[in-house]
């Protein structure tokens, strides 16, 4: 957890008071824990360093809305949060016009995908399962997702998940059961199919 | 049985919910702990890469990147309502409850001088009001002053060349200021049922308004004929005999003002 001090305080204060470059510190001091928490989310470096620079835009603008009482740290924390769910909503949103656009047809969108993903060769190769984890991540709904690695990967609890992503505790316990529920189904599939492919590739070479 | 939802696993394997129950559960439901171990096995298996490390000046370049983005606060304006107003009611009032507090502490500081007055000096006067005995010791003060100056009036009407103008003028404009005092002094007396002193300023009335008010102004007959008229009735040792009566007939400078203001 990003702890709060004094400096921050005195930053945020000197900001507002017209002395831009006093932001310098709160970025310099809070961007590598922002950068790790966005990279988890959205699973990309260019992404995540997007998602960091737009968190600190946003908590910049904002910043005559933060309270003198809260700590910074927790606060740019919750904005980066909804900054990699608004990225990866829209990335999926672009994914979804890009495979409707190319092809109407499902049966053959399931196919790409699954083409995407794996194939008999690959899943031979080592760290073929976290490949898997990895895109059956992205199965998921912004949301589960988001909650999901705020609770598994950043160990928040769920009353942190729900502040962080806007909603209600139980909502957010919910979401992080449709995760794992999820992930837990889509890595057995996986995993079968692994399985049964390569003891095919076996008999026949 | 109920058995435990996937939920309540997966909750439990976070660390979360009621753990005693849930282990009370498993130590009888071998199902749940099997499916619980299952749930564990899972997570356990959820790796994901760590998030690649980033340099110490990553801040800076991410600041550097968003620096030409950002524009200025402007520096606070001092609210007119929230700090010019309000500061200014606040020093009035502060400044309202100085003056207020300074009145009844003058006030309370003059009561106080009076009584310690009072205690040391009896026979002194007492502010107005202070007492109820201060009236009278003022109007003594008032008496005695004014028995003191109709003395000297008399002595000089007694000694005067009936002949000579060059004393009706003072004694005339002397009578004139002694005629309101001795009015109110005959008014006390006559309140106090003093009928010797009633008697004394009601000769010395008739004398000064005479002298006062004289139609024709002052001529020697006039002054003869007061002279005659005051050795008569003996108004001069009326006068002396009233005066050596009132204690303190000496009074300090400030009682006999104090008296005079009445």
């Amino acid at each position: 957890m990003v702890r709060m001090d004094k400096n921050d305080h005195a930053a945020i204060q000197a900001v507002l008071s017209g002395d831009k470059d006093a932001y310098g510190a709160l970025v310099q001091r809070h961007s590598q824990s922002l950068f790790r928490v966005a990279f988890r989310i959205t699973g990309n470096e260019a992404d995540a360093d997007d998602v960091v620079q737009d968190a600190f835009l946003r908590g910049y603008l904002k910043l005559e809305t933060f309270e003198s009482r809260a700590n910074f740290g927790t606060w740019i924390y919750r904005i980066a949060v909804r900054c990699a769910l608004d990225k990866i909503s829209s990335i999926n949103r672009m994914n979804d016009r890009m495979r409707v656009g190319s092809d109407t047809d499902p049966e053959q969108d399931e196919i790409q995908v699954a083409d995407e993903t794996a194939g008999p060769d690959r899943l031979l190769l080592s760290g073929e399962i976290a490949a898997m984890q990895r895109d059956a991540m992205f199965s998921l709904t912004p949301t589960e997702q988001s909650a999901f690695v705020l609770r598994h990967m950043e160990g928040r609890t769920t009353e942190e998940i729900g502040d962080a992503l806007g909603i209600a505790s139980n909502a957010a316990k919910q979401a992080v059961f449709r995760a794992v529920q999820k992930l837990r189904r889509r890595l057995s599939t996986l995993k079968g199919e692994s399985m049964a492919r390569s003891s095919s590739l076996r008999v026949r070479l | 049985m109920k058995h435990l939802t996937e939920e309540e696993l997966i909750e439990h394997g976070y660390g979360e919910g009621d753990k005693v129950l849930i282990e009370e559960h498993f130590a009888v439901c071998r199902e749940c702990e099997k499916a619980f171990s299952a749930v564990q096995a899972d997570l356990a298996e959820m790796k994901f890469p760590l998030p690649p490390s980033r340099s110490h000046d990553y801040g800076e370049a991410v600041w550097q990147s968003l620096r030409n983005q950002l524009p200025a606060y402007d520096a606070p304006k001092r609210s007119w309502l929230n700090g010019g107003l309000f500061r200014g009611l606040s020093y009035a009032a502060v400044c309202a409850l100085l003056l207020a507090c300074a009145f009844a502490g003058g006030r309370l500081w003059e009561r106080r001088q009076a009584k310690i007055s009072a205690t040391n000096h009896p026979t002194l006067p007492q502010p107005v009001g202070a007492t109820e005995h201060a009236t009278p010791r003022v109007v003594v003060v008032v008496l005695s002053d004014h028995l003191d100056r109709s003395e000297r009036l008399l002595v000089e009407l007694k000694h005067v060349d009936a002949h000579s103008t060059e004393m009706v003028s003072p004694l005339r404009d002397e009578a004139r200021n002694l005629l309101p005092a001795n009015r109110i002094c005959r008014q006390k007396a006559k309140q106090d049922d003093d009928p010797a002193l009633t008697g004394a300023l009601d000769h010395l009335d008739r004398l000064l308004a005479e002298l006062a008010n004289e139609p024709g102004g002052l001529n020697s007959a006039t002054i003869s004929r007061l002279q005659d008229e005051m050795n008569k009735d003996g108004l001069l040792f009326e006068v002396r005999v009233l005066r050596s009566r009132i204690p303190h007939a000496q009074g300090t400078g400030a009682d006999s003002s104090k008296g005079g203001t009445i």
